[in-house]
């Protein structure tokens, strides 16, 4: 476990800020400091270099765009240039996925309820999120891993530990909540 | 904050939901669909930043890969928009070993330069010996040119594809041997147009010299050097 993370993590918001700025030294500061992180989500989610040549410099587009979106983020500002990438990335993935049943299309999103506390610095969560996997079933912490780093799709999932879709979602969809009840303690 | 005591299906199925959302598990119609509903509800927000933030625990099994160098390049020219369209374009001077050595193109040159030179109007015998031609492309840019040179000191211009870029200009440069790129001049996208050769340009016109297209302030590079990303380039062939 490194330590890494936090005195930079405050560096990198300042950097993200003076992007929102148009600051365009900052942007190549940022460049080099986090591509190669963010060149190994989309590789690893995208599995082609080629492919992911072209993603990451779609994603340093995006950074540049909408810099001025990560001021209030609930969370560190790597982990937003992270989801920029990881999103980017799904949604390349996504678009070449046919749309799949409507397995629950029907339920709705009721528009209130509890809130999980703020979100701290991620840091302060390493190792809780594998504390909490850890009670998990192994091969239901491996598909909530895998769909989290590798980018997988229910499909991928349910070939993958040879489940009918179904299943698969309804297995997934467990493991979250006991998660997130696990993650809220 | 709002809190509640109460931990219901449905609030269970809503958690579950955003979750998936973070995942990327939902197809793009439910994605599309969770996603204005988060948008537009800040207790989604918090759900969907909570799990941002816990599965960021993880992001350190992403394993750093530098990335291509000549990447950045690209990137700033699109992210700070200089070319529009343009993909993977890179400086003018990052290219300029690439040129030095470009004759592996000739033949897919000579094969779009014959395919012009029948709309251009019949030359006769003498001038027909003296002619070149350069295809003007680049990859990831939609600019595309044919310059033909007419035997005469005149470089004649068609523009195959591309678009004016408010603000800025097209400037046209010859490169021979290893020479810094001489300027031919403002070039207009919409147009044909025929340009000059400059005395000292026409000195070393011939086979292996390359013409370039580079994006530039309005009314060209005040200075005579390129400073722009380049949208296409040729290297000059005899037919």
């Amino acid at each position: 476990m490194s330590l890494a993370m936090q005195p930079q993590s405050q560096d990198i918001a300042d950097l993200i800020a003076r992007c929102a700025l148009r600051d365009r030294v900052a942007f190549k500061t940022l460049y080099e400091r986090t591509s190669a992180k963010l060149f190994g989500v989309v590789l690893r989610i995208l599995k082609d270099r080629s492919e992911a040549e072209e993603a990451i410099q779609e994603v340093y587009i995006k950074i540049w765009q909408r810099a001025d979106r990560y001021v209030a983020g609930g969370y560190s500002p790597i982990s937003w240039l992270v989801a920029v990438a990881r999103n980017h990335s799904l949604d390349i993935l996504r678009a070449r996925r046919p749309v799949s049943a409507d397995i629950d299309a029907a339920l709705e999103v009721p528009d209130s309820g509890p809130s999980p506390e703020r979100a701290a610095e991620d840091s302060d969560e390493r190792g809780r999120i594998e504390h909490c996997l850890g009670t998990l079933d192994p091969e239901r912490a491996d598909a909530v891993r895998g769909a989290y780093l590798d980018g997988y799709s229910y499909d991928e999932l349910a070939a993958k530990y040879d489940v009918p879709l179904n299943t698969m979602r309804t297995w997934l969809r467990r493991s979250l909540l006991r998660l997130r009840e696990c993650l809220t303690q | 904050m709002s809190t509640s005591e109460h931990t219901g299906e449905d609030e269970g199925g809503r958690n579950a939901l955003v979750a998936e959302y973070v995942l990327g598990l939902l197809d793009t119609n439910e994605h599309e669909r969770i996603g204005r509903l988060i948008d537009d509800d800040p207790a989604l927000r918090r759900e969907r930043d909570f799990w941002i933030s816990r599965f960021g625990a993880l992001n350190r099994e992403y394993e750093d890969t530098p990335v291509p160098a000549h990447l950045f390049n690209a990137i700033e020219a699109r992210a700070f928009g200089d070319v529009i369209k343009a993909r993977g374009a890179t400086s003018f001077w990052d290219s300029l070993m690439v040129w030095r050595g470009i004759a592996a193109g000739a033949l897919a040159v000579a094969v779009i330069a014959v395919g012009f030179h029948v709309f251009q109007p019949a030359p006769n015998a003498s001038t027909l010996t003296t002619q070149l031609v350069a295809a003007l492309e680049e990859e990831g840019s939609n600019v595309k040119f044919v310059a033909l040179y007419d035997g005469a000191g005149n470089v004649r211009l068609t523009a195959l594809s591309g678009e004016a870029v408010p603000e800025k200009d097209f400037e046209l440069w010859a490169i021979q041997g290893g020479n810094n790129p001489v300027s031919m001049g403002v070039i207009p996208v919409n147009e044909r147009s025929a340009v000059t050769v400059p005395a000292d340009v026409m000195k070393g016109l011939g086979e292996g010299s390359v013409l370039a297209i580079t994006l530039e302030a309005k009314g060209g590079s005040s200075d005579g050097a390129p400073h722009g990303p380049i949208v296409a380039k040729g290297a000059v062939t005899r037919i």
